[in-house]
């Protein structure tokens, strides 16, 4: 259980968004909104009903 | 974690596209796997996008500047009750105009040209103004032909029961229609008639009115009316005058590019070179705010000279048409023959009334209705045709004895804003057949832009602008700004350059108050960004 927090924890980014100036923070957030939108574009679409072809 | 959330971002989106290209997709367990690692980078990258957006949103709050509602309504509600004293004060024009009759005269007459929609709205608007002088007309005082009596008996049955159901008057109305199409005609016509008949209790009315607001607005005469509507109009502009608040707002609506603003942009410094003297110090703030005193009012030039320029047609127009009336001494002064198309009227109508009399059996004729009743009532008609085209005449030679009583070589364009603005009957018909338009929407539209135009106290270009001689208004716009070291070329103020002219005063102005300010330009550009972001945010999630 321990173990799970840490990692946890671990994962979590301590962004210090304080030291950021305007136009990076406008940068940052553009970079991550076009991100996502590229994430979810290159989601693959999967046929339930095809064939394995392994 | 990291001293730049930015480039750890940057660094970490690059590794994590790298990753996702090197993942086979080929097989349906591939594809099952490469969707897992892109749904635990996203649930990432979410958590990421909300912290963020979070934090630029609660920042850009307490960058922007606290609301301080202007008190301009009681200044406003000042300006439009100076403006209605001053129009029933109106020298140049009768209480035909004051009433609005010549508007309804105007829908009446162009009924078909400009495709209106409802009848009965424009007669009801004709019987509203004469009961607002408390004169109640009644069936018996349309007859100007057995049609129009007919029609507008049904019609008053329906307005004095107030049902407000016309289904039985348009089914009356298109029987008569075919018997006699000019019936609309026939109406204004009697409108007209009873216009003249109650001219005296009209005119009480409207002198009552007057007495009444210059009491309620302590106004004792037309110039004490222009004079305290030149004050009110000056407070007007002066708190109307954009704030930084103001500027903010602007930005964030998009009403302009807070880009364009920028220390960077090639936009502004094409601004300030093509506009401002190169031997003015940008920093010294003395300087500066001369220029920008100048640069308020060039920006009010550039708005008159805008709707000069749109109206020039129309001032063209009047121009050519009465030219050739301008007198060369007093005693030329020419004079309409108006009194005699009035007497031509009177007789022809008295002709009518007997005519109607006849069909209708009333008076000497009592019970008495002829056999050729027929011929009686094309014989009427025909008669009121004359006296349509003797109408026609007798509106020409009304406005023409108008323009005759001011017309002079020195004529200026604002005495032609000053004329057209007091008969809208003329300055309507005036619009319609410059511009060539076919709906009244238009022609409103024109007419109100031409109205506000011939109000605004701000004019000064126009008022000594004269009519007959040829005069460079630009040449002139741009030497006068030379003084104050603002450069000009003319080729800056033709209608399609106004408007980027009006952009770059805007943004020396603009950028000049910022400076001023305890904001920045890169904090309002921040504001305007996130306030973007919300609105895209806010519409994904509709």
């Amino acid at each position: 259980m321990k173990k799970v927090k840490e990692k946890k924890e671990e994962n979590k980014v301590n962004f210090d968004l304080s030291t950021l100036t305007l136009e990076e923070l406008v940068e940052v957030y553009e970079n991550i909104k076009i991100f996502i939108d590229y994430l979810e574009e290159s989601k693959i679409e999967i046929e339930e009903k095809g064939k394995e072809n392994e | 974690m990291n001293s730049n959330f930015l480039e750890f971002i940057n660094k970490d989106i690059e590794g994590k596209k790298n990753l996702l290209q090197s993942l086979p997709t080929r097989t349906k367990t591939n594809k099952k796997a490469f969707n897992k690692e892109i749904e635990g980078i996203l649930a990432k990258y979410q958590e990421y996008e909300a912290n963020i957006y979070k934090y630029i949103t609660v920042k850009a709050k307490s960058i922007d500047i606290k609301d301080s509602p202007k008190s301009l309504e009681q200044t406003k509600e000042r300006v439009v009750a100076l403006e209605r004293v001053k129009f029933l004060l109106n020298p140049s024009n009768t209480y035909i105009e004051k009433m609005g009759f010549d508007t309804l005269l105007y829908q009446i007459n162009n009924y078909y040209t400009l495709n209106f929609k409802s009848l009965n709205a424009i007669i009801n608007g004709f019987f509203d103004k004469f009961e607002l002088a408390g004169i109640y007309l009644n069936s018996d005082e349309f007859d100007y032909t057995c049609y129009v009596h007919e029609y507008m008996d049904s019609y008053l049955e329906v307005r004095v029961s107030k049902n407000k159901d016309y289904k039985r008057v348009s089914e009356i109305f298109e029987r008569i229609y075919w018997m006699n199409p000019e019936i609309i005609e026939h109406i204004e016509l009697n409108f007209r008639r009873l216009i003249r008949k109650y001219s005296k209790q009209l005119n009480n009315y409207i002198s009552k009115l007057q007495k009444e607001e210059k009491e309620k607005n302590n106004i004792s005469s037309l110039k004490d009316c222009n004079d305290k509507l030149q004050t009110a109009y000056l407070e007007l502009v002066t708190s109307q005058q954009e704030s930084i608040k103001d500027i903010i707002e602007l930005s964030k609506s998009g009403a302009f590019e807070i880009e364009h603003y920028l220390e960077s942009s090639k936009i502004r410094k094409q601004a300030y070179q093509s506009l401002i003297a190169d031997s003015i110090n940008l920093n010294d703030h003395d300087k500066m705010d001369n220029i920008c005193n100048a640069l308020e009012k060039l920006k009010a030039n550039i708005n008159e000279l805008n709707n000069y320029l749109e109206f020039l047609p129309l001032f063209n127009h009047f121009k050519t048409t009465y030219e050739k009336l301008i007198p060369t001494d007093e005693k030329q002064r020419k004079t309409t023959d108006l009194k005699e198309i009035e007497l031509e009227i009177a007789k022809k109508e008295k002709e009518l009334d007997k005519l109607n009399r006849k069909i209708e059996g009333v008076g000497l004729f009592l019970n008495r209705i002829p056999s050729n009743v027929k011929d009686l009532k094309v014989e009427s008609v025909l008669k009121a045709k004359e006296l349509y085209e003797l109408y026609k005449k007798y509106d020409e030679a009304y406005f023409n004895e108008k323009v005759l009583s001011v017309l002079t070589s020195n004529m200026t364009i604002s005495d032609v804003l000053n004329l057209y603005y007091s008969f809208d009957y003329f300055q309507k018909l005036a619009i319609q057949n410059v511009y060539k338009l076919t709906s009244y929407e238009e022609v409103v539209e024109l007419s109100n832009k031409f109205d506000l135009f011939a109000m605004d106290p701000n004019n000064v270009i126009t008022s000594g602008l004269p009519l007959f001689h040829e005069s460079n208004v630009a040449k002139i716009i741009c030497n006068k700004y030379h003084l104050s070291s603002i450069y000009l070329e003319e080729e800056n103020l033709t209608i399609d350059n106004l408007k980027p002219l009006l952009n770059k005063v805007y943004i020396i102005l603009r950028t000049h108050m910022i400076e001023k300010s305890k904001i920045s330009l890169n904090q309002i550009w921040f504001i305007t960004k996130v306030h973007k972001f919300m609105i895209e945010k806010e519409s994904k999630e509709n």
